[in-house]
């Protein structure tokens, strides 16, 4: 059964060829069988989804009329709030803490019926680019466990690429669906800024943070899009515009398109990595579209705007983790001074630490004109250059990363671990949609990711073209080895 | 303290009012902005800064914003937009603020107050919209936070440094109150802290054009405090530069953050500007900049209600009452409402004024009470000058009315004068004649200057009547004798 893409298993669940039930427990028995592989669960919802999938099965009897996401399996990141369940985002600050209300995308997907099996693992507050940055336990990745999964939706994009689940959602603010998605080999999109509400996903960086889908095919992104692409009143950023018909638009061909790739910008891409790209180039022109060189040189500059603005807002938003109202309080703290000091000593890990203090000094007064506001004028040129090259072009690709997934343990230097959201960034200091879409595997068989983006607003356009080509190549619906036994599948 | 004259110095003031709006939700979440409840029962995901919550901006905090904007004649910004200002502290659910640190809603504005017998306008520099923090409880062993007011809408007004004196300063700070007021745009309790009050202060020889170094009150919520503390710091400041009247004035003064002790009636040092916090001012991602339509913003001004000084020139020009008067009047909304309740029924403005104004306000004073809550209705306020003016009862008669009015309040003073005999009038002219005969026979110089054409000796011998009477006698029949018997 895990073979089975979402839309595929909604089919069969509401042909009444396979219950809810039995959905729910296959799913939750593969997880318990293999998960300790790879880690990608922080909390399983065992019971929660099993009295869901009874309560499926009833109303399936009763003749109801069944959600877009009847009977499929979906695992949630752990910053997104499920209303009583815990949302750890990875830190030993929130270990106790249980959400208080469900986010708007949790709201979304049970009322189509989807099945919440669990919260995956993460980079500590969805800081990092491996998930090595969980307080509680590594993941690995699924085509090669020594290796990382990516990060920070590191958990999710396993979980998907194990076949746990068809889709998982994950959120990205600087990489952390499409770099995932790529070194698991499964779908990763990041919609626009302001597509998806971020009501109820635990902030880092508020004008960079998006709720976005893993899936095996665009089918199945598109079917989720569908759900979740639609204005939230509880976000004030939510993009107030009618819902994309993804479905329909995924369908349309893309002969006579036009595709811009930023040459100069990937020069130093490694061999192994330039050769798959230039072949992903090459099946594009073989389904019709035209390549243009386009100028993104400012990209270059992503990696230092990035920590700047990322972390002047998440100093700001993780400024409410103070030990006060909820989540960790230390022992040893006897006055005020002392709860806010060591709560977030023992609270928070070193990586979240680093980022809180630079986004305090870069906010500081007396360095405000020089990191902050700089930092936004470099972003606003970068939009700028985005908007000249979609003057040339329908849709930009790249890779979505400099490389394949990495040993764990392997990127000490947080330098060279940050250079890992170089081709990522722009899309989210843009507001941009993307999406990393698997385009092949390395010699020593990991997957690669190919990156697509578009103007803002045209989600499904990136759907659109990423679909084109898997169907063309039929990279997606490859299966790590390791995860493609059958004996526990009903 | 020393009593130091300081006729040759001027003092510049400046203030920041911070005023609770009277949405029904607070600013960023739909919590309710109720006070008095129990601790923590008007609270949200929003305004206890739980994970994953976000802000958004209630559309009548706007309004309200606008409104006043419009009748201080400021420029509404078409475009503003809102930051987050950090600090830490237990009463704030997110530890930052969010306000508007550079691009406020409303720019600029003034308004008008009568200080004393003149005539003043005051300028406003600017007002924002920022969310109110919760409140600290401290207990025996322990301290608690009450986020009910966490997140309830604020306006802060930021004047220009333009008052000179205490009197000034409260002068525009009720002036701030009454429009508010008259908006319905807040409660202004100040008891509740709906309206609460900082002074920037600073002293100079006067002729001297430099600012010199000013000192922060910080959290005034009661006029008359204001004006002493300001009285005070002035003293203070000008005692100081006294003192030292060689030294260079920036070394005599650091600027720092004061509060008011009411009981030793002097300010005391909070803390040193030098210490102060780096707030780290960045705009508020959560939250889109306000764009307001020039649509917009003229229908809020096309829907404005009277306002306090649109009041004071129709009461002053067409009801001709006093100046002094009319300003106590239409700086408490309520009141001068209740006023214009009570002519309803009397057409004699002035005197209904006189009533409200001194009588019965006189009668509540020190008592802890006022006229507004002690259940009198404007219309028998009406009904008793009312009867005044037919001269059903005389003044003293009716002075007595009303104190009975105040020890029941709710009861007509028809009925109240009805059931006591002592304040029917006599209208018996047999009665009345014998004492006025008396009169005019005590009286003979008076009787001459009327004659004479001393208009005043008439009055003194009407009074002398009533005097006899005990102020009983019908002053109309009283008046009709004389003038017959003196022609």
């Amino acid at each position: 059964m895990y073979r089975f893409s979402a839309h595929a298993l909604r089919d069969l669940f509401c042909k009444e060829e396979v219950s809810a039930e039995t959905i729910a427990q296959s799913t939750l028995k593969r997880i318990a069988h293999y998960d300790h592989q790879i880690g990608s669960f922080l909390s399983v919802l065992s019971e929660r989804v099993m009295e869901k999938a009874s309560r499926l099965d009833q109303k399936r009897k009763e003749g109801k009329p069944l959600g877009r996401l009847a009977g499929v399996p979906i695992a949630i990141k752990d910053n997104i709030n499920i209303d009583g369940q815990l949302t750890t985002c990875a830190s030993k600050f929130l270990q106790n803490y249980r959400a208080v209300f469900d986010a708007t995308v949790i709201k979304l997907l049970e009322e189509e019926d989807a099945l919440l099996i669990g919260k995956t693992n993460l980079d500590e507050f969805a800081m990092g680019s491996s998930t090595e940055n969980s307080a509680y336990h590594l993941t690995k990745n699924p085509w090669n466990v020594k290796c990382s999964p990516g990060g920070s939706s590191g958990g999710s994009a396993a979980a998907v690429a194990a076949r746990f689940c068809p889709i998982a959602l994950g959120s990205d603010t600087g990489g952390s669906i499409r770099q995932p998605a790529a070194f698991c080999g499964v779908n990763g999109f990041k919609p626009t800024y302001g597509r998806v509400s971020r009501y109820g996903l635990v902030a880092f960086a508020s004008s960079l943070d998006q709720i976005g889908p893993f899936t095996t095919n665009m089918t199945d992104a598109a079917m989720v899009m569908e759900v979740l692409g639609r204005h939230c009143s509880h976000d004030s950023t939510s993009l107030a515009v009618k819902p994309e018909e993804y479905l329909k638009k995924i369908e349309e061909d893309i002969r006579g398109s036009v595709i811009g790739v930023p040459w100069s910008f990937l020069d130093q891409l490694q061999d192994g990595a330039k050769e798959n790209f230039h072949q992903a180039i090459e099946a594009y022109k073989t389904l019709g579209a035209t390549i243009v060189d386009i100028d993104l040189s400012l990209l270059k500059h992503s990696i230092a705007v990035y920590y700047i603005l990322s972390t002047a807002e998440a100093s700001t938003n993780l400024a409410r983790f103070d030990g006060v109202r909820y989540g960790k309080r230390s022992q040893r703290a006897a006055t005020l001074e002392e709860v806010y000091d060591f709560s977030k000593q023992e609270g928070f890990g070193p990586e979240v630490k680093k980022r809180i203090l630079l986004g305090t000094y870069v906010l500081s007064s007396g360095y405000q004109d020089a990191f902050y506001r700089k930092a936004q004028k470099v972003r606003t040129l970068m939009i700028q250059q985005f908007k000249a090259a979609f003057e040339k072009c329908q849709i930009i690709a790249m890779p979505t990363s400099p490389m394949t997934s990495f040993p764990v343990g392997a990127i000490q230097d947080p330098l060279q671990m940050y250079l890992q959201d170089i081709f990522t960034i722009a899309a989210n200091l843009a507001g941009l949609p993307a999406i990393s879409t698997p385009c092949g595997f390395s010699s020593d068989g990991l997957p690669f990711g190919l990156q697509l983006l578009a103007p803002i607003m045209h989600d499904a356009k990136v759907m659109q073209f990423a679909h084109a080509f898997e169907k063309a190549t039929g990279y997606s619906h490859k299966i790590p080895p390791l995860f493609d036994k059958m004996e526990h599948s009903s | 303290m020393s009593d130091i004259a300081y006729e040759n110095w001027e003092a510049v003031i400046g203030l920041e009012i911070h005023v609770q709006l009277n949405t029904k939700s607070k600013i960023f979440s739909s919590a309710p902005n109720r006070f008095g409840d129990e601790p923590n029962t008007n609270i949200g995901v929003v305004d206890t800064g739980q994970p994953g919550s976000l802000p958004v901006l209630n559309k009548e905090a706007v309004r309200k914003a606008v409104q006043f904007g419009c009748a201080v004649k400021a420029h509404i910004a078409p475009f503003s937009k809102f930051d987050r200002k950090s600090y830490f502290y237990p009463d704030s659910p997110r530890n930052f603020q969010i306000t508007q640190f550079d691009q406020p809603i409303i720019i600029g504005g003034h308004v008008i107050a009568e200080v004393g017998d003149q005539t003043k306008h005051f300028a406003i520099h600017h007002a924002h919209l920022e969310d109110d923090a919760g409140m600290l409880k401290h207990f025996s062993t322990f301290a608690g936070v009450d986020y009910n007011r966490a997140g309830v809408a604020l306006i802060e007004i930021v004047s220009e440094p333009c008052m000179h004196s205490p009197k000034e300063a409260s002068a525009y700070a009720m002036a701030i109150k009454a429009i508010m007021e008259y908006l319905d745009a807040s409660d202004c309790n100040m008891e509740e802290g709906s309206l609460r009050m900082d002074v920037n202060i600073s002293v100079r020889p006067k002729g001297e054009t430099k600012l010199r170094t000013k000192i922060e009150i910080k959290n005034l919520n009661s006029f008359n405090y204001m004006e002493m503390a300001i009285e005070a710091e002035i003293r203070r400041q000008v005692r100081l530069y006294s003192e030292k009247p060689h030294e260079d004035p920036a070394n005599v003064l650091s600027s720092g953050t004061y509060r008011f002790d009411v009981e030793k009636k002097e300010t005391i040092l909070m803390r040193q500007k030098e210490e102060a916090d780096d707030y780290r001012y960045f705009p508020e991602p959560d939250l889109p900049p306000l764009v307001l339509t020039e649509e917009y913003i003229e229908s809020v001004r096309a829907s404005l209600p009277e306002l306090p000084q649109q009041r004071f020139k129709r009461y002053v020009s067409e009801l001709l009452i006093p100046m002094g008067s009319a300003t106590i009047l239409i700086n408490e909304k309520k009141l001068a409402d209740y006023f214009e309740e009570a002519l309803s029924v009397c057409d004699h403005p002035k005197n209904v004024c006189n009533w409200i104004v001194s009588e019965f306000t006189g009668r509540f004073k020190d008592t802890g009470k006022t006229l507004l809550g002690s259940g009198i209705l404007p219309a028998h306020v009406g009904k008793l000058v009312e009867m005044v003016e037919k001269g059903t009862i005389t003044g003293k008669i009716a002075k007595s009315v009303a104190d009975d009015m105040v020890a029941n309040p709710g009861k007509d003073p028809e009925k109240i004068v009805k059931e006591n005999p002592d304040y029917q009038p006599i209208q018996d002219t047999s009665t009345i004649e014998p004492l006025v005969d008396q009169v005019l026979v005590a009286n003979p110089q008076s009787v001459a200057d009327f004659k004479a054409g001393k208009e005043r000796a008439f009055d003194y011998l009407i009074g002398q009547v009533m005097k006899l009477c005990k102020g009983k006698a019908s002053p109309s029949i009283v008046n009709e004798l004389l003038t017959k018997k003196l022609q």
